[in-house]
């Protein structure tokens, strides 16, 4: 067991040092120097700041502009908004980038921006850079944007994207980040085109377009904006399965080969994590603030503190990636090897949920004996896609157990045997 | 399951998905009530957070870091009137059921086995604790995560004061104080079991022999009595009955209970537990016998209810007269009258009195005094001040008594209270010899 002072949180991103690899993304949550203050104050190790804009345009957030999505008795598993980017003027921005840089000089800043034009971008770049930001991130993936040249419309057209990259590394000197859609079906390719431009490394994912829910009075889509709604971004804990796999095939992709900063859906020290294993540099944070707050970043330095000294490691370089080699396609599984779900019936409560979801959605491989009001379990029948034990109230009662070798399950029976006769079906050719 | 088994083990808790589910419930409060309701500054609203983030880990480290007796407590405290008491869970449905998650992260603890507490490093100074109940356990693990070689004095045979000698095992069992012993243990406490360390020089030759500083926390080992108890065969005293369950004269106390009819007097926790144990243990029939009404007892509700549910019967508004004997002075019965609730007393609650002609005898079989614990014979008022009922006067910021390099926590200075707050007489105390001794 390492002891726990020496395990090290630190990691080095695109050449800048965080003290921990947690910071907050650019969004509602790193809006003010007031904000991030308080962050740094609980121990988050860099900020995303809010994409700034060149006041050009003026920015006005609709209203109310986020809806929850919320599952039986969970609250805000997704959350959607139309937030715009910072409506506050570049200037007060600027100026509390010296403040925080000033008073908390080793934590990065990470300045995000958007520009509608090739030169807004070189502007906007130059300005963060010159106003102390240790890094950008270039916001190519506002998905609820709707000019042409801006926002996801951009993370969507690759040659734009690599333009604009290309326009802000020639504008400045600190790493450069591009910043992802999900909204798209492969991720690596835009992050290629980013990579021609000059990117030093990706951050991704932006929030995803959906709709939370409609209302049923007025039919409006959520949030209702006076009658209104749009498709917008979505995040949260309900697309971090997804945005996991993007950043992980973006970690596999030996062309692209760029450190990655990873978001969506973190809230524990679980999630970020998961991040790491896939090869996330760093993990950003928005939702989970958005639930908890900044407190939270506690529980994910201790959490993962924690971890690492029960696995004897001091540093991050040996979590970042470690899942990897053993994330390969589907035609790596070894076919061969099969088993079946075990039932622990002494711990029991009698629901029969697994009853339900075996005869309708499984392989029909359980009686229910209404007497005992227990499950009995046909081995032989049992397909192990294991939906009893995602469903049993009692953790732990199924377990999947491998069967030894030779074993082979039982066809799913023909209802009516007399029928195959009358099948007239001649192989298909080569089959 | 044998009479003697039903005490034996506890009932079992959640397990650590269930105190998640549970977890999930609370509101993660900004301020969060619950801590600021923990005498003993355990800090649920902490350990719950860390819990619902996925910190188990940190969790459990929270509650062993503020509490020592962080499992005792969970499955000992009246919680309903302590942190679940100002539960904002209470204004969606019912408060978050906080012992139970505690017990359930200590639980957990063992399971996973490493060490969550950090200990500083070691110093050369020796403090000596005298008892080693809830008070003394937890000043010695303080000190001893401070650094500081703690030995522990105690007169009985097993360590644990009154969560072992004091409570039956199906409250609080053997299996779970060691486990409890256990965390204070591997922080370096030592333990000397069956000395008693008497009086004024008992303390004061601790100091010469080079002990820097001495916290005494013995508690209330002797018992109120009714008049007449001490010479009536079959009469007990709660702390007789209690520390026999748990000392190995169950088996004998089983044949005097077991079939038999049984009062118990009293209306405190202590006396809930009597009857209950009575009744586990084969009574007949189990009295309570209770001088005030039934909503006066100061037992809390969930004890008061768990004995009426077991099939103790209640006799509110019944004062004792005296103990019926035979001619060999064994017990009888008890002579008791009625009672009727009159003016307010100076405690603000009604007080009882005697309504003429009305006595009766109940024929019983035994008897236990639940009336109160008190100081048992060791005078401490050599060392230190005391009052006139021989517990001992301190510095309630610190424990300090009036002797220099003394301090003194728990029931021996609060009277008969929670193991909770002794807890937090400990903690006290090993912060105000820290800083005496730096």
């Amino acid at each position: 067991m390492a002891t726990k002072s020496k395990i090290d949180l630190s990691v080095s991103f695109c050449g800048v040092t965080f003290r921990n690899p947690f910071l907050l993304s650019s969004s509602p949550v790193s809006n003010s120097a007031e904000m991030v203050e308080r962050a740094y104050e609980k121990g988050w190790g860099g900020v995303c700041f809010k994409t700034l804009n060149s006041d050009r345009i003026p920015i006005v957030h609709p209203s109310p502009r986020m809806a929850p999505y919320d599952y039986e008795g969970s609250r805000l598993v997704g959350l959607q908004n139309v937030e715009q980017i910072s409506d506050r003027p570049l200037k007060d921005n600027l100026a509390d980038f010296l403040y925080l840089k000033k008073k908390y000089p080793d934590r990065p800043i990470i300045a995000s921006i958007m520009g509608f034009s090739n030169e807004e971008w070189g502007w906007l770049a130059k300005v963060a850079e010159d106003h102390g930001a240790d890094m950008l991130e270039l916001n190519f993936s506002c998905p609820h944007m709707t000019v042409e040249g801006s926002g996801h419309k951009v993370g969507q057209a690759f040659h734009l994207l690599e333009k604009f990259t290309a326009t802000v590394k020639k504008s400045v000197k600190i790493p450069v980040l591009a910043k992802m859609t999900p909204n798209i079906t492969d991720m690596t390719e835009p992050a290629i085109f980013a990579k021609k431009g000059g990117a030093d490394g990706i951050s991704a994912v932006n929030t995803f377009r959906a709709i939370s829910g409609i209302g049923l009075d007025d039919l409006v889509p959520k949030p209702n904006v006076f009658g209104v709604g749009a498709m917008s971004g979505y995040s949260g804990p309900a697309i971090k399965p997804i945005a996991l796999h993007f950043i992980a095939e973006m970690a596999q992709c030996a062309e692209l080969d760029l450190p990655l900063s990873a978001m969506g859906g973190v809230e524990t020290w679980v999630d970020a994590l998961e991040y790491l294993l896939v090869g996330a540099t760093t993990v950003q944070v928005t939702t989970g603030i958005i639930h908890y707050g900044y407190r939270i970043v506690e529980d994910m330095i201790e959490g993962i503190t924690d971890y690492m000294a029960s696995r004897g490691i001091t540093s991050m370089a040996d979590l970042i990636g470690k899942s990897l080699p053993h994330l390969k396609s589907t035609d790596n599984f070894d076919l061969k090897r099969q088993g079946v779900a075990q039932y622990d019936l002494e711990r029991c409560v009698g629901c029969g949920q697994c009853f339900i979801v075996c005869r309708d959605a499984g392989g029909q491989a359980l009686e229910w004996d209404a007497e005992k009001r227990r499950p009995k379990v046909d081995d032989d029948k049992c397909l192990s896609c294991m939906i009893c034990s995602f469903i049993c109230p009692v953790p732990d009662m199924i377990t999947y157990a491998e069967k030894p070798a030779g074993w082979a399950r039982r066809h799913t029976p023909i209802k009516d045997p007399s029928l195959t006769r009358q099948v007239k079906v001649a192989p298909f050719p080569g089959a | 399951m044998s009479n003697a088994d039903r005490f034996s083990v506890m009932e079992k808790g959640f397990d650590l998905p269930q105190a998640m589910a549970e977890a999930d419930r609370c509101l993660l409060c900004h301020d969060p009530p619950c801590s600021k309701g923990c005498p003993a500054e355990t800090d649920p609203g902490t350990f719950i957070r860390k819990l619902r983030l996925r910190n188990v880990t940190g969790a459990i480290r929270t509650i062993k870091t503020n509490n020592p007796l962080g499992g005792a407590c969970g499955v000992l405290c009246p919680t309903p009137r302590l942190c679940e008491k100002e539960c904002s869970a209470t204004g969606i449905s019912s408060p978050v059921q906080i012992g139970k998650i505690q017990r359930a992260l200590i639980e957990h603890s063992w399971k996973t086995g490493s060490p969550v507490v950090e200990k500083a490093q070691s110093r050369p100074e020796k403090v000596a604790v005298v008892g080693s109940g809830p008070a003394g356990l937890a000043c010695a693990a303080e000190l001893a995560r401070q650094g500081f070689a703690v030995t522990v004095f105690e007169e009985r045979a097993e360590p644990g004061g009154v969560i072992r000698y004091g409570v039956p095992a199906y409250r609080f069992d053997a299996d779970f104080l060691k486990h409890e012993l256990a965390g204070i243990e591997s922080l370096g406490v030592k333990f000397v079991c069956g000395t008693r360390i008497e009086g004024a020089r008992g303390a004061e030759k601790l100091l010469s022999e080079g002990f820097k500083a001495v916290f005494l926390a013995p508690g209330l080992w002797g018992a109120e009595r009714i008049p007449g108890g001490e010479k009536t065969k079959g009469v007990f005293t709660s702390v007789e009955f209690l520390a026999a369950l748990r000392d190995g004269g169950i088996r004998e106390l089983g044949d005097r209970i077991e079939g038999k009819s049984v009062a118990v007097i009293g209306g405190g926790s202590v006396a809930m537990d009597c009857v209950q144990s009575a009744i586990k243990l084969g009574a007949q029939d189990a009295f309570l016998i209770y001088r005030r009404s039934f909503s006066q007892m100061p037992a809390e509700e969930d004890e008061r209810v768990a004995a009426l549910r077991l099939g103790a019967h209640f006799l509110p508004l019944s004062q004792p007269v005296r103990y019926v004997t035979d001619s060999q002075g064994r017990l009888q019965g008890i002579a008791l009258v009625r009672t009727r609730l009159g003016a307010e007393d100076s405690s603000g609650r009604r007080s009882p009195s005697e309504i003429k002609g009305s006595e009766w005898t109940l024929p019983v079989d035994a008897a236990i005094e639940a009336i109160g614990n008190t100081v048992d014979s060791a005078d401490w008022s050599g060392a230190v001040k005391v009052d006139r009922k021989g517990l001992i006067l301190t510095d309630a910021r610190t424990g300090k008594t009036s002797a220099k390099t003394v301090f003194a926590g728990g029931d021996i200075v609060r009277g008969p209270g929670l193991v909770v707050e002794a807890v937090q007489d400990g903690k006290i105390a090993a912060r105000a010899i820290r800083e005496a001794l730096s």
